[in-house]
């Protein structure tokens, strides 16, 4: 039972309309946890941890430990002007950054956050599910070009067809790449991916190692942790904002509540690729004593910190060079993976 | 210099073994040369304003002098005069100078823009400053001042009090130039600056971009131009102007900058330095290298990785620790105003031992240090692929645009004044001068990062001198007078190895004490000409890797 | 990347927390000047050698002072005022935190001058008391009392 029956068959009515609630819902209570997650280590885990490989101290004025930072930050944030330039193109620019967070928000729809209380905190489940959520996380790419592209500056402009040639490079290997778990698992549907990842790989000395795809296949999981890396932007790939290069990239007019929405949609999108990378890699929900959903946010949050950590310690490449990763490397790479897996998984 | 050198090499006109033969090249220049002066520092030769490619010319492919290292220009009651600074790239003790007066009615002077492309930003300088135009200079545009000033403010004749107002409109607009372009043209125009997170202060690169690659760029400068040539026209020789060359390289540089002045000054007033001030001042200028070097490598390393990123932090870190000596030793962090003419101001902190221990300890923690840079910079493969290769700056021209420092160094050109015109303590010191092949941005870091151990060498010597030193002679002063005279037209130029490269001042006297003419030859100011060589038909992330190698400081570059 | 993740779970941290815990100020360090009426004999060798015109003084005819004006924040803190002092009238503290809402604020007049605190009552005589020896004499040159 998915997290939207559960609550619609709290209901006293049945049919559309109580899916339609359950659904809402459903929804309202995982983006308001993606919310708070973002809160918390947009604002104030990363500071923290850049302090930490920085040997800085970082926020630690605003409450115990600076927590408190997160309040003065989005009272900051939000009470900012928003500054509209002269000569953007208004619906493009207004939609740019709605797109990007709503695209990243889709995509944990069908993510399988595990249980709490007993509750299965999916919301749905279609049969489909990993390719809906390589669809929606793609969408944010148009949003990136929308903004860049109207905002009538030229940084914006570099920046915003930086992002286009990049997710057009990483795609196709991150999707080539998930393909070969479907393989594996036999199946689009999360859950089931989830539950084929259920069973002992190798007993070791009494402790059983699941069958999690990073373990049977850890070529294939680092080439999706490299290629999301592109897809989320972050270092060595985060050529389409590129501070030192191109101010901003594609982000440098937005101001205030946009420029919120645009941080949003950037920490949603590390968030969302953890979480594919959780459930496709790593066994989803599955782990010992803790509840499920507790397991599934402490992955997310690994994925979260290893971007962090490559942004402290790696080098930006350049666009050119990014691209020829991208389409000689990583694509050839993650094609020879599914035919290799795809003879494994034919012979088995 | 290789082992196969013939043991008597080749020698240029003029050139003898003991140095410059002036005679000779007064000989060699023949009709051009129509008078001469004698500076403190070289003979020089009266050419005619139309005459001075011709003679520029013989001078460096005859004679050997192929480092133009400055262009000095001034007016005098009677004439305007450019001076032209030559020197050997392979022995800079050998210089010369050229003198073109021209008359104050119409001062057109020959540009030797074809004859050394370090003279087009110098004259360009000049023309702005003082006046004098150049004949054949591909661009003659202000360089320093805005284009709408009115007045040249060195000349004589100027008015200080004249408001220079300025209406919005004259302004050039950096936008016109974008609307003006041709519609169906393939080119993007890109201001890049004066606000740009990787310009290092306030510079701006006008740069035509043709897709992401660049197909021209020009630095626009003079943002902070703070007059500085003139702040020490009218400061004592003995006292208010020593306060200032902290400021031009204001990168912890202070104390190298602080020497180029106090050299020109002891030299052109016959002052001496007590030995035991020379090891302190030594020693005390490598601090300062060490600080601006790691500051260099720290913010190169920002460029890259684009973020203020684990390396920033410890390069900032290290050079902490370096400040606190320096605080310790001078009694400020940044603007020293430690040395005095005739040595510094002051003697080592009491209690001496704690101060020697500091320094060991760093010196000592240093190649660990190192270590972890290399492993997190040279290293890294990404790192590799972005800098070996891009901003590939050839020896020749570097030469020609007279690069000189880590710049010239990472390019193979041997050049090094500490050694090749020796002050100081340095040729009593063990220590050599790095040099890469490459040529590139990977080459120029590797020399920051060479130097750095070299100069913690020479730190431990004079350390361990100093520690030696018997107490009775430590003399950190020798005796000055006051105030200070110099006779009147005394001219001199000078250089020392400032972090950056090659710092040279120029001075000419006229019997006040305050010098009649102070010019500063900035080596960033040389050194960022040579950027639209560096970057033209590679990416914008090249050309930005490429301004950060070059490690500019826009305080000195505009002065 | 190892590198950092070694410095990341070393924990140490280089900078300091400032207002709780100030830096350690080297003796030598120059920070905000401070003034004494006693000691003072309005010789105005610091005025003149002020490199930019920092401190303006006033006497009447007979010399007494009348004014003594410091501007704080126009100062490059190169020393020389105290190097000049023949009395040590003029001294420059390691005070470094001195704030004002406007430039006029931080143009001194004698009387705050002389309230300048002493930074962590380090009194920057003493330790540079043995250095006034390095102070050179007046040389052969012509020396430029009034």
């Amino acid at each position: 039972m998915t997290f939207t029956e559960t609550i619609s068959s709290l209901l006293p009515i049945s049919g559309p309309i109580a899916d339609f609630i359950g659904g809402a819902v459903a929804s309202l209570l995982i983006i308001s946890f993606l919310m708070s997650l973002v809160a918390v280590s947009g604002i104030w885990g990363k500071r923290k941890i850049t302090a930490a490989f920085t040997d800085r101290i970082a926020v630690n004025r605003h409450g115990p430990f600076g927590l408190l930072i997160i309040v003065a930050d989005a009272v900051r944030l939000l009470s900012k002007e928003l500054i509209v330039p002269d000569g953007v193109d208004r619906p493009a620019w207004d939609l740019g950054p709605l797109v990007m967070t709503s695209s990243a928000l889709l995509g944990f729809a069908v993510i399988p956050m595990g249980d709490l209380f007993g509750l299965n905190l999916q919301i749905a489940d279609p049969q489909a599910g990993l390719a809906y959520v390589f669809a929606t996380a793609s969408i944010a790419s148009v949003g990136l070009v929308m903004a860049g592209y109207s905002s009538n500056n030229k940084y914006s402009m570099l920046g915003g067809l930086r992002a286009v040639a990049q997710n057009l490079a990483y795609e196709i290997p991150l999707v080539v790449t998930g393909v070969s778990v479907v393989l594996f698992a036999g199946s689009l549907q999360l859950s089931e991916i989830v539950a084929a990842q259920g069973e002992t790989l190798v007993s070791l000395g009494g402790v059983a190692i699941p069958s999690w795809y990073a373990f049977v296949n850890p070529f294939a999981f680092i080439l999706f942790m490299i290629a999301n890396l592109a897809e989320v932007g972050r270092n060595p790939f985060d050529v389409p904002e590129a501070p030192t290069e191109i101010v901003a990239g594609w982000q440098t007019e937005y101001s205030s509540v946009y420029f919120v929405l645009c941080y949003l949609s950037e920490f949603i999108h590390i968030f969302l690729g953890g979480a594919i990378i959780a459930t496709i890699f790593l066994g989803g929900p599955a782990g010992p004593f803790l509840p499920g959903f507790v397991w599934m946010v402490i992955k997310i949050l690994g994925v979260y910190l290893f971007t962090q950590w490559c942004r402290s310690a790696i080098p930006r490449v350049r666009i050119d060079q990014l691209i020829e990763i991208g389409w000689k490397g990583l694509l050839e790479l993650s094609f020879a993976n599914l035919v290799l897996t795809a003879v494994i998984v034919g012979l088995l | 210099m290789s082992l196969e050198e013939p043991s008597t090499p080749e020698l240029d006109t003029g050139e003898t073994l003991e140095g410059v033969d002036y005679d000779a090249l007064e000989s060699l220049l023949g009709e051009y040369a129509i008078g001469r002066e004698s500076h403190v520092n070289a003979e020089a030769f009266v050419v005619r304003p139309d005459e001075v490619q011709a003679a520029l010319e013989l001078l460096r492919d005859e004679a050997g002098f192929d480092h133009c290292s400055c262009v000095t220009a001034q007016e005098y009651e009677d004439r305007y005069e450019s001076i032209y600074h030559l020197r050997k790239y392979d022995d800079p003790t050998q210089e010369v100078g050229v003198v073109v007066p021209t008359t104050k009615d119409d001062p057109v002077s020959e540009s030797a823009n074809e004859v050394y492309r370090t003279a087009d930003w110098h004259e360009r300088e000049a023309y702005d400053l003082v006046g004098i135009e150049y004949d054949d200079h591909p661009d003659l545009r202000r360089i320093l001042l805005p284009e709408t000033w009115q007045g040249h403010p060195l000349s004589l004749d100027y008015d200080q009090e004249q408001p220079q107002v300025v209406e919005f409109a004259e302004h050039a607009n950096p936008l016109r130039e974008d609307h003006a372009a041709d519609a169906q043209s393939d080119t993007m125009f890109l201001n890049i600056g004066p606000h740009h997170p990787a310009t290092h202060g306030v510079l701006h690169l006008k740069t035509t971009l043709d897709g992401e690659t660049v197909a021209d760029v020009e630095s626009d400068i003079g943002y902070l131009h703070r007059c500085e040539e003139q702040i020490c026209q009218n400061g004592t020789y003995r006292h208010q102007i020593m306060p200032y060359p902290d400021r031009w390289d204001y990168i912890s540089a202070g104390i190298l900058n602080e020497w180029a002045y106090a050299r020109a000054a002891e030299d052109m007033a016959d002052i001496d330095v007590p030995e035991y001030a020379q090891v302190i001042r030594t020693m005390s200028a490598e601090m300062c290298r060490i600080a601006s070097h790691m500051l260099a490598v720290a913010t190169f390393a920002l460029d890259i990785y684009g973020d203020f990123t684990a390396i920033f932090m410890y390069a900032m870190r290290d050079r902490e620790v370096m400040q606190n000596l320096l605080e310790d030793l001078t009694g400020q962090r940044l603007m020293f105003n430690y040395l005095r003419l005739g040595g510094v101001a002051w003697d080592l902190p009491e209690p001496r031992e704690e101060f020697f221990e500091q320094t060991r300890d760093f010196l000592d923690e240093l190649p660990g240090k190192l270590e972890e840079f290399h492993d997190m910079i040279t290293s890294n493969e990404i790192f590799q692929l972005r800098c070996v290769n891009t901003g590939v700056l050839d020896p020749e021209t570097a030469k020609s645009y007279g690069a000189t420092g880590p710049v010239a160094r990472g390019s193979g050109v041997d050049y090094d004044i500490r050694r090749d015109d020796p002050y100081g303590y340095y040729d009593e010191l063990d220590w050599d001068v790095v040099t890469e092949d490459g040529c590139d941005n990977y080459s120029r870091v590797l020399v920051r990062m060479r130097e750095v151990e070299e100069s913690a060498k020479i730190i431990e010597q004079c350390v361990d001198l100093l520690e030696e030193w018997p107490e009775d002679e430590r003399n950190i002063q020798s005796n000055v007078p006051r105030t200070l005279k110099p006779d009147a037209d005394t001219e001199i130029y000078r250089s020392v190895e400032g972090a950056k490269g090659e710092l040279g001042i120029y001075m000419r006297a006229d019997g006040t004490d305050k010098p009649a003419r102070f010019k500063i030859r900035s080596p960033c100011f040389s050194n960022l000409q040579t950027l639209p060589e560096m970057s033209q038909g590679e990416y914008i992330p090249d050309l930005i890797a490429s301004l950060g190698s070059l490690d500019i400081v826009l305080g000195e570059v505009d002065r | 990347m190892g590198t950092t993740m070694k410095h990341a779970l070393g924990g140490e941290t280089f900078t300091v927390e400032y207002p709780e815990e100030t830096p350690e100020v080297s003796p030598r360090f120059r920070g905000v000047h401070k003034f004494s009426q006693e000691r003072c004999i309005w010789c105005r060798q610091c005025e003149n050698v002020c490199p930019n015109d920092t401190i303006q003084i006033v006497t009447d005819d007979q010399r007494n002072g009348e004014q003594y004006n410091l501007h704080i924040g126009q100062c490059i803190y190169c020393r020389l005022c105290e190097e000049v002092c023949p009395v040590d009238a003029i001294l420059l503290t390691q005070n470094f935190e001195f704030t004002g809402d406007t430039k006029d604020d931080l143009a001194y007049n004698m009387e705050q001058l002389k309230n300048v605190p002493w930074y962590k009552d380090i009194d920057p005589l003493a330790s540079r008391e043995p250095d006034r020896s390095g102070w050179v004499g007046e040389g052969e040159g012509e020396v430029d009392y009034q």
